[in-house]
């Protein structure tokens, strides 16, 4: 379907979109590559008055080492972070998971930032980014102020960005050589929306053991101290991986529905064995 | 209007498009370049896979006002393309087509393979073709097709894409640009519609299809909750959204129920009624929406029952909805459910601040994680 009619601004300056989404009289809403917006316009379930578009920004292709990590700006794509043509701190982590991200034509247009913030629990980087302890530079045009990435989503859909606030890229920090890492999801078709997905981090030397539980009809569920979860006796994580507390968590976030709480409990076991592969 | 140009398979092409054109009807219509194809409008189906700056790009949900400037290359333009030519003897021989609709984008993703992913086996190449269905599930032939012209290829080196990062099409903007003026989309501007008639249980809109209940304990004596309940205005007010007038002089209200979920917006035309049993300290809420923007249709009965614990007042409340139209549709079945349980859990946690003498509270508890305790205590059923 075509969406309903909509203006659309192409922005100069943070502070220009900024301004434009502060304004009460427009319903406007930010658009980077539109890969996930694109498909709710056209299907008219969102109808918004003015589409900003922030593709133009230049800071917001920021891609540099930092001392501590490197910092990619909100409209790196998918498919630039795949491609290795931005800086990495992760070992190669971010480029696998960029790679697993819909299709090759979709990569090539959506973004880190616009993934986040559009918020589908079922998103890779929503999941992911909170696991390996990014932090968003979030800038309303006047001021920035830094969030961790596992704060950003309250709700499918909802991120904790007030009028006029947008993402303007994302710091991560370098993982120490020993890092564990562990990723997996639960897709019925390669590039369909997840639907179950687990990360897990476990660096020792930096005192890290985080999991993130992804697609779960809500906002992700991330644990930035997983220890609760693998309280059996073990060397091995995988060993000391503990069901009955993941069904414990589960319940928690609400899914009791067996088959789904099965699905995310084999994923996050899949996930945490290939931390320890 | 805006007038935009692209350089579309080696020719500047300049046409005046609204914003919501969709590259691939800018291509088809005002282009007539009908060999790239419309299928699912959504991202999904591959059809309209084009080359943009170089690289396969959606041509369904990328807008033609965001490629200004941008290089365009669609299936015509591969006639002279060396690649191409590789290609489309494969897929002759292969048998790699049967009725042909998927071909064009098929043709753009396969190019992209071989280019840059020399030595792909066939697994590969399929998982790069996940992207692009085939209604007479020809895949075989096609992925036989791709191999051969790998294997034709041998060891080469991959040619990657454009230098330059971010969505491909996108152009750095130079100068600031006036600010639009509000076009009327919003909820106020749709036609008033006539209130929809309430029988005592939902007759003509979707069935309930999904249950919830959850039980309160209010600190304060049954006959002073009961009477909070007779004031349904008041009640209406505790669900998020909800403007409600008085009831009219058939007992039915009528107004709005605004739905804010992400992107998404909605305005519902409601109206409900309340029918109350007073000596079993019953009583129930029938009512049913409309919302003309995305038009989806809801029914919804909120039945609740007070009971006297000690002092104190135990509130039972069981809730069922049903939904129908495009909100329903939405192939994310499980996040509309989460989202009116998200709208039940509120209703809930705004009665307790009512019963409590507080006023309703607009921020949701979401946004504190409150809601997912809530959650805790409701219990989900299908029915």
């Amino acid at each position: 379907m075509k969406p309903a009619p909509f203006e659309y601004v192409r922005a100069a300056s943070l502070d220009e979109a900024a301004a434009l989404l502060r304004r009460g009289d427009l319903d406007a809403r930010l658009i980077a590559g539109g890969q996930s917006l694109g498909p709710m316009l056209n299907l008219r379930l969102a109808q918004p008055g003015l589409l900003v578009d922030i593709t133009g920004v230049p800071e917001l292709l920021a891609a540099e080492r930092t001392a501590d990590g490197v910092y990619l700006g909100a409209c790196v794509t998918h498919a630039n972070v795949e491609d290795g043509r931005v800086p990495d701190a992760t070992g190669g982590i971010l480029a696998r998971v960029a790679g697993g991200i819909a299709y090759r034509a979709v990569r090539n247009r959506g973004t880190l930032g616009g993934s986040l913030a559009h918020g589908d629990p079922a998103g890779d980087w929503p999941c992911v980014l909170p696991t390996l302890g990014a932090v968003l530079q979030i800038d309303d045009g006047r001021s920035t102020r830094e969030l961790p990435a596992g704060a950003l989503l309250r709700a499918a859909f909802e991120p904790a960005l007030a009028p006029g606030e947008l993402i303007a890229g994302m710091r991560l920090p370098t993982l120490s050589p020993a890092a564990r890492w562990g990723y997996y999801k639960h897709c019925r078709k390669p590039g369909e929306l997840a639907e179950a997905m687990a990360a897990v981090l476990w660096d020792p030397e930096r005192d890290i053991l985080r999991v993130t539980l992804g697609a779960l009809d809500d906002a992700p569920c991330a644990l930035d101290d997983a220890s609760a979860l693998f309280g059996r006796s073990g060397s091995r994580l995988s060993d000391r991986f503990d069901s009955d507390a993941v069904d414990a968590l589960l319940q928690s976030r609400g899914i009791d529905d067996p088959i789904a709480q099965q699905m995310h409990r084999v994923v996050l076991r899949r996930a945490v064995e290939r931390a320890c592969a | 209007m805006t007038a935009i140009a692209i350089n579309l398979n080696g020719r500047r092409f300049e046409a005046d498009v609204s914003p919501r054109t969709q590259l691939a009807e800018l291509l088809r219509d005002k282009a007539l370049l009908t060999g790239t194809h419309l299928g699912c409008e959504h991202g999904i189906c591959g059809a309209c896979t084009v080359l943009v700056d170089g690289a396969p790009a959606r041509a369904c949900i990328t807008y033609a006002v965001a490629c200004d400037g941008a290089d365009v290359v669609t299936v015509e333009g591969l006639d002279d393309d060396p690649l191409a030519a590789e290609l489309r003897a494969a897929f002759r021989e292969q048998h790699a087509l049967q009725c042909g609709f998927c071909t064009p984008g098929m043709l753009i993703t396969a190019r992209d393979i071989v280019a840059r992913l020399p030595g792909a086996d066939s697994d590969r190449i399929r998982l790069e073709l996940a992207g692009n269905l085939c209604r007479c599930t020809g895949y075989l032939g096609v992925i036989q097709a791709v191999k051969q012209v790998v294997d034709a290829r041998g060891e080469v080196a991959p040619l990657l894409p454009a230098e330059r990062l971010g969505p491909v099409g996108a152009r750095p903007c130079a100068q600031a640009v006036a600010p639009p003026t509000p076009i009327a989309t919003t909820p106020e501007t749709v036609a008033k519609v006539a209130p929809v008639p309430v029988a005592s249980a939902p007759t003509d809109g979707p069935a309930p299809q999904h249950a919830l209940a959850r039980s309160l304990a209010v600190t304060a004596p049954v006959d002073a909750v009961w009477a909070q309940f007779a004031d349904v205005v008041a009640l209406s007010r505790c669900l998020p959204g909800a403007e409600f007038g008085a009831p009219d002089a058939q007992g039915v209200l009528h107004g709005r129920l605004h739905v804010k979920f992400g992107p998404v917006r909605a305005a519902f035309e409601a109206s409900a009624r309340q029918t109350t049993e007073p000596a079993e300290r019953r009583g129930r809420l029938v009512g049913q929406g409309r919302d003309r923007l995305t038009g989806t249709r809801v029914t919804a009965e909120i039945a609740y029952a007070l009971h006297a614990a000690d002092a104190d007042t135990r509130v039972d409340i069981e809730v069922r909805y049903g939904l129908s139209g495009r909100l329903a549709q939405f192939a994310r079945g499980a996040l509309a459910e989460r989202f009116a349980d998200r709208l039940t859990a509120d209703f809930a946690y705004n009665l307790e601040r009512l019963l409590a003498g507080a006023p309703p509270d607009a921020t949701a508890p979401a946004a504190d994680g409150l809601w997912a305790r809530l959650l805790k205590w409701l219990r989900l059923s299908n029915t």
